[in-house]
């Protein structure tokens, strides 16, 4: 009896050549929080293509993809390696300019990168030449933040990811996953409209990666961030994600749109419990499932 | 000392092992000395040939307070300076600025490197009687040859320094809004000065090599000339003074140079990184 419910709380779309209005509509009727009329998104990826030309040819990293991030949403987008998720969040940041298609903020075109979309990333990038102050302080300095603001902002940020003690540190005396926290206060200390965060666990270590994975967790029930997350792990994804995106593998392609209600009975719980739990074993299942057609497929 | 477990007390590791090495220095140089000694003293070689420490060391004496062609030691050792602080402050002034241009701006890249290559082959020397002509044989002409030696040094180091700068921390700088300007004085040239540091030595010693060759062929000053002049002398322990003093003076920039690099680049953590 249970089991038929659930399956049936599982809401997928195939969200192939979908025009843009009726896919924002799609958008809205998955939507657990408000059944109104889709409102604008905070992010939107409208037929966003990417092709690198190289000496052997044109090669298609991502082909016209279609996504929309609601305001406070966490969408989580995971693929096989290779299928173009890396080049999404560029193109989402500013970093690197589509081919094709258009990034919106509030339905206006986003522009270059800046501070209304910070990033997370895999390698830390932390500046070398700067302290974990200095690291943390950087978006509020170059915008010319009064300094007793900017020392009160970063105070904040310290306190909220656990680094005060570290706070006169060089980045290449802390660990891989103090790094990561600094990097993650660094987005988080320009107050940024969206969060990208493009597999910011993956080059650290289970353990850290499962303490961070909850931290963000936490971050999440205190701040209503819209966050956009690119992940290789399908656990991370069912754990963290309001909507779980599978690309396919390369062009990459938006294959499913998978919302994960908040309601969840494992919402709340520390990762490694939360997936020994049935209903998030079925999410897991699924979206493997379709990650494994992806990568037969090739 | 209540520091975090993960961050190593900063300053322990590199201080204790500073005695250390100057005490095994100063041995060696000990060792030359006593050896130089004992065989001047075997009688083997002329004294006019080698003379000993001793002769050099009271010629040296000798030389800081009396007139020796035009000047005394110290005069010849600031003419050398004067020199080359003008002809290395103007490489670096010049070459550095050049060097992350071409790494940082592409398009110069067509339009500058093939001159500056192929004037780079160009030695030094091979300038003097060009420079003589232009500027007969004054400070211009010594400070252009140190120029010439230091420029190639500054540019390609620099080059190399900002080109090698991971690309990832020029996007983490835009996403966070800096501007092109920002994120070169911020973060490229930063992570540069390692580069650039070990460019600007090296431009040091070319330019003071270059100088000291110069002044053996043109001037009427410098320690160059002071050995030049030992020659036609006929002095063995005024080359030497001569050939001392270069040496010392030389070490001693280079060794000036390093405590600057250590204080203005505090993050690259010399010690510690050799411990490990």
């Amino acid at each position: 009896m249970a089991r038929v419910r659930r399956e049936a709380r599982i809401v997928t779309r195939d969200a192939a050549p979908t025009p843009h209005i009726a896919h924002s509509a799609a958008v809205g009727a998955v939507s657990p929080r408000d059944a109104s009329p889709a409102p604008v998104p905070k992010l939107e990826l409208r037929g966003i293509a990417k092709t690198f030309r190289t000496d052997h040819g044109d090669v298609e990293a991502l082909a016209p993809c279609d996504l929309a991030v609601r305001e406070g949403e966490l969408v989580m987008v995971v693929g096989p390696s290779g299928c173009g998720k890396s080049t999404l969040m560029s193109i989402a940041a500013g970093l690197e300019a589509p081919t094709s298609g258009e990034v919106r903020v509030d339905g206006r075109p986003a522009g270059p990168a800046g501070p209304q979309r910070t990033v997370v990333f895999q390698r830390f990038a932390l500046f070398p030449s700067e302290t974990v102050e200095g690291n943390i302080a950087f978006g509020l300095t170059v915008a010319g933040v009064a300094r007793a603001e900017r020392e009160a902002r970063v105070a904040e940020q310290l306190e909220l990811m656990g680094l005060a003690r570290f706070r006169r540190a060089w980045p290449h005396e802390l660990s891989g996953g103090m790094q990561q926290r600094v990097a993650i206060a660094r987005a988080l200390a320009v107050r940024p409209e969206i969060l990208l965060m493009d597999e910011p666990f993956g080059a650290l270590d289970a353990q850290t990666r499962t303490v961070l994975q909850g931290e963000i967790s936490r971050l999440r029930r205190v701040m209503n961030y819209t966050v956009l997350f690119i992940t290789h792990s399908v656990e991370e994804a069912v754990y963290l994600g309001d909507r779980v995106v599978v690309m396919s593998s390369r062009p990459g392609r938006i294959r499913r749109d998978i919302a994960i209600p908040h309601d969840e009975p494992w919402r709340g719980l520390e990762i490694e419990d939360a997936s020994m739990r049935e209903e998030f074993i079925r999410y897991k299942r699924e979206i493997w499932e379709l990650i494994r057609t992806e990568i037969v497929r090739e | 000392m209540s520091a975090s477990p993960p961050l190593a007390p900063p300053s322990a590791r590199p201080r204790a092992a500073v005695p250390a090495a100057l005490i095994v220095g100063a041995a060696s140089i000990a060792t030359l000395v006593v050896a130089w000694q004992v065989v001047a003293m075997a009688g083997i070689v002329p004294a006019r040939v080698l003379p000993t420490p001793l002769d050099v060391a009271l010629r040296f004496a000798t030389l800081a307070v009396e007139t020796f062609s035009g000047s005394t030691l110290e005069g010849h050792a600031l003419a050398s300076l004067t020199r080359w602080v003008i002809g290395a402050a103007c490489a670096i002034a010049l070459g550095i600025p050049l060097g992350v241009a071409l790494a940082w701006l592409p398009p110069l890249r067509p339009v500058i490197a093939p001159a500056f290559e192929l004037l780079r082959f160009i030695p030094p020397f091979a300038w003097v009687p060009i420079a003589v002509l232009w500027f007969g044989a004054s400070t211009t002409t010594q400070a252009l040859i140190v120029f010439i030696a230091a420029f190639p040094a500054c540019v390609i180091n620099a080059h190399l320094g900002v080109s090698l700068v991971d690309p990832i921390l020029p996007r983490a700088a835009a996403m966070l809004g800096a501007g092109g300007v920002a994120t070169l004085r911020r973060v490229v040239l930063p992570v540069a000065a390692p580069s650039i540091f070990t460019g600007v030595r090296i431009a040091f010693s070319n330019g003071w090599m270059a100088l000291v060759g110069a002044e053996l062929v043109v001037g009427k000053q410098g320690l160059g000339f002071l050995i030049s002049q030992g020659q036609i002398n006929d002095s063995v322990t005024t080359i030497m003074v001569g050939m001392i003093a270069i040496g010392a003076l030389g070490a001693l920039i280079d060794f000036g140079f390093q405590r600057v690099e250590r204080a203005w680049l505090p993050w690259l953590a010399f010690g510690a990184k050799r411990a490990s």
